[in-house]
């Protein structure tokens, strides 16, 4: 079988396996799924009700076969605290995280080739200590009290910035102005010093070895133009990074809820927030579930992306 | 090296197999001449033995409250770092805090390196269908992120210390097990087992001889790259709510309970998250500096 | 559909201003200038439901339940100087038979419309009852049931008279039963009907009687309402163009959204943040209103609050003044349910203070001491709606108590579990093995105010005595006063009540709220009641 298509089949099972893996944190979690959907005081005979209705009151098993069966076609069941669709809530929750997580991917994407691209150059010098230490740095940071040290320079000293919220208006409102952009910058560097430390590093190991290289040495040896040899470079660097980027995209929107919690985005992330302290534990299987499947789907992508382009990972 | 938010076992093919005695006294001889590490190192001994000696180091008890002595600023005499939100000392409170925050980011990377190393070692071991068994079951946990991975079971099963633990301690399971196994399976290939096996040596035995002492020491390397994220990700569950809580001094908590003063007393808020930074970075320059003293070129 | 279109577009300036003048023209012909927004940050994490009957406690009512929507009787929300009474809403004017004290007769308000237009009179009105208690109507919904049923405990039958004419009976004889229908809260039927009997939908498209209107829903990010320039009362025209509900759980940035001028109003501003917001030129309001912070002990065996001794000492124990300054003044001591200037505060003969010898003498008299301190676990939430600042409050209890020898350990739940535990009762596991929990409550009237909490029949899980509170007593009393309809005979009954509450250190009282809002000095005309429902409609934007 080639590669390709035993990489795409392997993703069946282990979708399978996250939807029982989310499906069953419903029920190692204590509390009755009901505390959210009625309020205190109604009635038992309407807590029944209720309960009927959400089916909570059918055997596991077939609950999941539902649950499997609706998630299938798209259906992530009820809010218990709203009555929402949790599917439309996620996704329009992941529109958000989609933004923030982009863009501070490609903030770290970019400072990080530079800075990467820089010590790597002139390995052993100053300047790539300070890189090699910045790149330890950011990948030590708890990111949430990053978050609060922008808020507190940015919102609460200089009053520049907002320090919550995606915008004036709601996130389907959301536009390329600076009405908004304003929001998302404080969030947006949070969360670019990850992916800025990897691909900082990534992107240093391999241009020293690029440049270790004997046949760059001989170019450079021969005085030949520093262009050539950068060209040669970023040919060998590209996939690496853009591999460690995709990847971290996908971590970035799963471990974003920190940051949104940070910030108050109407994220995926704030949205799994409210749902564990909301017990609305049908919103909190449906993010996890969208999410792990976002994220194994990213995974697949990269994979096949890098098979295409490193014959050697296929035959491997 | 595990970065801040991601668990990869990418330190599994470079480890090196260590065969010879007399090792780890030439990995401390390298170690040692590495400023950084042994920096790294001292600090993480300073704030270890702090967290020990808490109740006598501390000027005062990381409980008491004092209306009359909220919110002061740093350099307040009497409170060299400050008050919370409920006049307790904010320095008493570091470093009382010191204690459970360490324990409940180093404890789930040891759970984690006990349980993993032994689902590793077995896997690698025992080879075949069984290892491909228990690897895709592992892979499934892949499909999570860290974070996403912590916060979903930590929430599930609802906030507390124990809780906190256990999620975590789920979340490092499958990356240790994975170089375990990596590690065993290469291990498992080379020459002296072979030779043990033939002399007729039973499996035990030759795990007991021969597999652990070349596999734990790689393995606890990798292990001590996840302390940086596991201190990370303890504090930040307990930031969440979701990990210890209040009045206990955890660092975590502490930004938590202290944000609604950063409008008030912004530089003081932002102290426990120094610390978590501090051990954070230490344990990641700590276990780079290992690493490369483990790597014999 | 106007107003949709102009709150997709209303960023893009040059349009906006040319919409929101035509709107405001539209509406309130004599300020036609810009459009008028207030926008206010409420604590919830979602917008209330707005079908009708909101959740998210009564700040789901204050802001989304009687803006949109009228009860048969509603709030009178005109005065700050005394706590808030009751006005004729849907119906113009109710009374009880004397003859038989369980019936009581509505006649209702004529010539009021629906947003959608059309006419409100006693079907509408059994229509919506059904909405609540026939599990067999198409209407029926379950989300609203839930949300005021157990609000209303002594609704039997209601029937329609006439036209205008609706007459209910009650399970008992109740003088309190007009206070309990200001929770019904009624929805438009040709709405619903023309929404296909979705309620869904119909919380996307709402329609009530109410002084505003609900335009947009975005569900966790914002709700926008805009005047109903047909509502009945004319006096209650709102005078802003358009009102913003934003939620904003988080105090630090609700701070933060009125200091970088994102929103005109929050509620419930963090205290410590107060004196900046101040500085910076925000307006702050507060006034006391019926609300309670309390521990509600468990009676049950095994508890400690058993001993008189050790729950009159706990009550010693709480310095409330260094209480008020950790709230930076935005609280006012509790020295019992109600303020003691209540006519239902009574004279109880056991004086709440600050003692703590006093506090020290009454355990040592139980046989606890430093060796053997008093050892109870206590619920208490992160957060919730009129729970102030649970956290920090509750630390301060605890350093408070534990100085006399009385330890306490926290069981920390969130709001949404915390508050469904209440009905569940002190033995119930998601109780944790807790003697007390911390539940904040209004005490509009008596039956929330002690009926629900100390009457032995509404032990869970029939109500509210969490603690499985047994005392003949306050059975006696409260069975009294509830068949009293002559109010100051019902008074005298409610201050014996509450002064043997008192007398017995029945609860740990800590605090009543004083409601602290913070605004933007742009925003007029807001009088802020006693009480813990709100009028929006006198407000208005002056820059």
């Amino acid at each position: 079988m080639s590669y390709f298509l035993k990489r795409i089949l392997y993703v069946i099972p282990v979708t399978l396996a996250v939807g029982l893996f989310c499906f069953s944190l419903v029920h190692l979690s204590p509390g009755d799924p009901m505390d959210a959907v009625v309020s205190a005081d109604a009635p038992s005979e309407v807590v029944q009700m209720v309960q009927r209705a959400y089916g909570f009151d059918r055997p596991l098993p077939e609950q999941f076969g539902r649950w499997v069966l609706r998630a299938v076609q798209g259906d992530l069941g009820l809010s218990a605290a709203n009555g929402r669709s949790v599917a439309t809530e996620v996704f329009s929750a992941l529109k958000n995280t989609l933004l923030l997580t982009v863009a501070a991917s490609l903030i770290g994407f970019t400072l990080g080739c530079l800075f990467g691209t820089l010590a790597g150059y002139w390995q052993g010098s100053l300047l790539d200590r300070l890189v090699t230490g910045l790149a330890v740095g950011s990948v030590s940071i708890p990111h949430y009290w990053l978050g609060m040290l922008l808020v507190i320079v940015f919102s609460v000293e200089l009053n520049w910035l907002p320090s919550s919220g995606a915008g004036p208006g709601s996130s389907g409102d959301w536009a390329f102005e600076w009405a908004y952009l304003r929001h998302l910058i404080l969030p947006a560097i949070t969360l670019s010093v990850i992916p800025m430390g990897l691909v900082t590093r990534t992107v240093r190991a391999v241009v020293a070895e690029v440049l270790a290289n004997e046949f760059v040495e001989a170019l450079r040896a021969k005085g030949l133009a520093g262009t050539r040899v950068f060209l040669h470079v970023v040919k060998n660097v590209a996939p690496t990074a853009l591999a460690v980027m995709g990847l971290e995209l996908g971590y970035l929107i799963g471990g974003s809820i920190l940051v949104e919690t940070v910030f108050s985005w109407p994220g995926t992330g704030l949205l799994l927030n409210n749902a564990i302290f909301q017990r609305d534990l049908p919103v909190l299987q449906g993010t996890i579930l969208v999410l792990a499947i976002f994220f194994v789907m990213l995974n697949l992508i990269v994979d096949l992306l890098q098979a295409q382009l490193d014959p050697r990972i296929k035959r491997g | 090296m595990a970065d801040t938010m991601q668990v990869t076992p990418g330190a599994a093919g470079t480890l090196p197999v260590a065969p010879v005695k007399g090792y780890w006294h030439s990995v401390w001889g390298r170690l040692r001449r590495d400023p950084v590490a042994m920096v790294a190192g001292l600090v993480l001994l300073a704030i270890v033995l702090m967290a020990i000696f808490a109740p006598w180091l501390a000027p005062a008890s990381p409980y008491s409250t004092s209306m009359l002595t909220r919110l002061q600023p740093i350099g307040t005499p009497g409170f060299p770092l400050g008050t919370d939100e409920l006049g307790r000392d904010v320095l008493s409170r570091l470093i009382h805090g010191a204690r459970l925050s360490l324990l409940i980011g180093v404890m789930p990377v040891v759970n984690a390196f006990f349980i993993g190393s032994m689902i590793g070692i077995v896997a690698g071991f025992v080879g075949g269908r069984t290892n491909t068994a228990i690897m895709r079951v592992i892979d499934v946990f892949y499909a999570f992120p860290a974070v996403l991975l912590a916060v979903a079971l930590a929430g599930a099963l609802g906030s507390g210390l124990v809780n906190s633990l256990f999620s975590l301690t789920v979340v490092f399971i499958p990356p240790i097990a994975r170089v375990a196994e990596s590690v065993t399976t290469k291990v498992r290939s080379v020459d002296y087992i072979e030779a043990a096996r033939a002399s007729g040596a039973g499996s035990l035995t030759i795990i007991h001889r021969h597999v652990l002492g070349n596999v734990l020491g790689p393995v606890f390397v990798y292990a001590t790259s996840l302390i940086s994220v596991s201190m990370i990700l303890a504090s930040g569950l307990s930031f969440l709510g979701l990990g210890a809580r209040p009045p206990t001094p955890e660092w975590g908590l502490m930004l938590n309970t202290m944000r609604d003063a950063i409008y008030v007393n912004p530089w003081v808020t932002v102290l426990p998250g120094l610390m978590i930074f501090t051990v954070s970075i230490c344990f990641n320059m700590l276990s780079d500096g290992l690493r490369s003293a483990m790597d014999v070129k | 559909m106007v107003y949709k279109n102009a709150t997709q577009t209303w960023r893009r300036t040059g349009k906006a201003v040319a919409l929101s003048i035509g709107l405001a023209a539209l509406v309130v012909p004599a300020i036609a200038k810009a459009e008028q927004t207030l926008r206010i940050a409420m604590t919830a994490s979602d917008i209330p439901l707005t079908t009708g009957q909101p959740d998210s406690g009564f700040e789901g009512y204050r802001f989304l339940g009687y803006t949109i929507y009228d009860a048969l009787i509603n709030w009178d929300l005109s005065s700050a100087d005394e706590v808030s009474g009751l006005t004729p809403g849907l119906a113009e004017s109710w009374e009880v038979d004397e003859e038989n004290p369980r019936e009581w007769t509505f006649v209702l308000r004529e010539d009021v419309t629906f947003h959608d237009g059309s006419e409100w009179n006693a079907d509408a009105a059994i229509w919506n009852l059904d909405k609540i208690y026939d599990e067999d109507s198409p209407q029926f919904d379950a989300r609203q049931a839930g949300n005021v049923r157990g609000r209303i405990p002594t609704m039997d039958q209601y029937e329609k008279v006439d036209d205008h004419t609706i007459l209910f009976t009650t399970s008992e004889p109740d003088a309190w039963f007009p206070y309990q229908l200001t929770f019904l809260l009624f929805s438009s039927p040709a709405q619903w009907e023309a929404l296909d009997g979705d309620w869904d939908e119909f919380a996307r498209q709402p329609s009530g009687t109410g002084p505003f209107k609900l335009t947009r829903l975005v569900p966790r990010e914002r709700a926008e309402l805009v005047p109903n320039a047909d509502y009945w009362d004319e006096q209650r025209i709102p005078q802003v163009d358009r009102v913003v509900l934003i939620p904003m759980p988080e105090s630090s940035s609700r701070t933060s959204a009125l200091l970088s001028d994102q929103v005109d109003w929050i509620e419930t501003p963090a205290a410590d943040a107060i004196p900046r917001m101040e500085s910076q030129g925000m307006t702050i309001t507060s006034n006391p209103y019926p609300h309670t912070w309390p521990y509600q002990f468990s009676m049950l065996e095994g508890s400690p609050w058993r001993d008189i001794n050790v729950r009159k000492a706990a009550n010693l124990a709480v310095d409330r003044e260094g209480l008020q300054a950790l709230l930076g003044g935005m609280m006012a001591p509790a020295v019992g349910t109600v303020t003691p200037d209540h006519p239902w505060f009574g004279e109880p003969e056991f004086e709440i203070r600050y003692d703590p010898e006093e506090a020290l003498r009454l355990l040592e008299e139980s046989g606890y001491g430093p060796d053997n301190p008093v050892q109870a676990r206590a619920l208490i939430s992160t957060s919730g709606s009129g729970q102030m600042q649970p956290l920090a409050m509750n630390e301060y209890i605890q350093q408070s108590l534990a100085e006399v020898g009385i330890e306490l350990e926290f069981e920390v739940l969130d709001w949404e579990s915390l508050f469904p535990n209440w009905r569940r009762g002190a033995d119930h596991q998601t109780s944790r093995g807790a003697h007390s929990t911390n539940i904040t409550f209004a005490w509009l009237d008596p039956f929330n105010g002690f009926y629900r909490f100390m009457h032995s029949s509404l032990a869970p899980p029939n109500g509210f005595n969490w603690g499985y509170v047994d005392d003949p007593e306050y059975d006696r009393l409260l069975d009294e006063a509830r068949v009293t309809f002559d109010q100051e005979a019902q008074d005298a009954i409610l201050a014996e009540f509450h002064a043997k509450m008192v007398d017995d250190a029945a609860w740990l009282w800590v605090a009543h709220d004083v409601g602290p809002r913070a605004m933007h000095p742009r925003v007029k005309g807001f009088v802020q009641s006693q009480n813990w429902f709100q009028d929006l409609t006198p407000v208005y934007i002056e820059e």
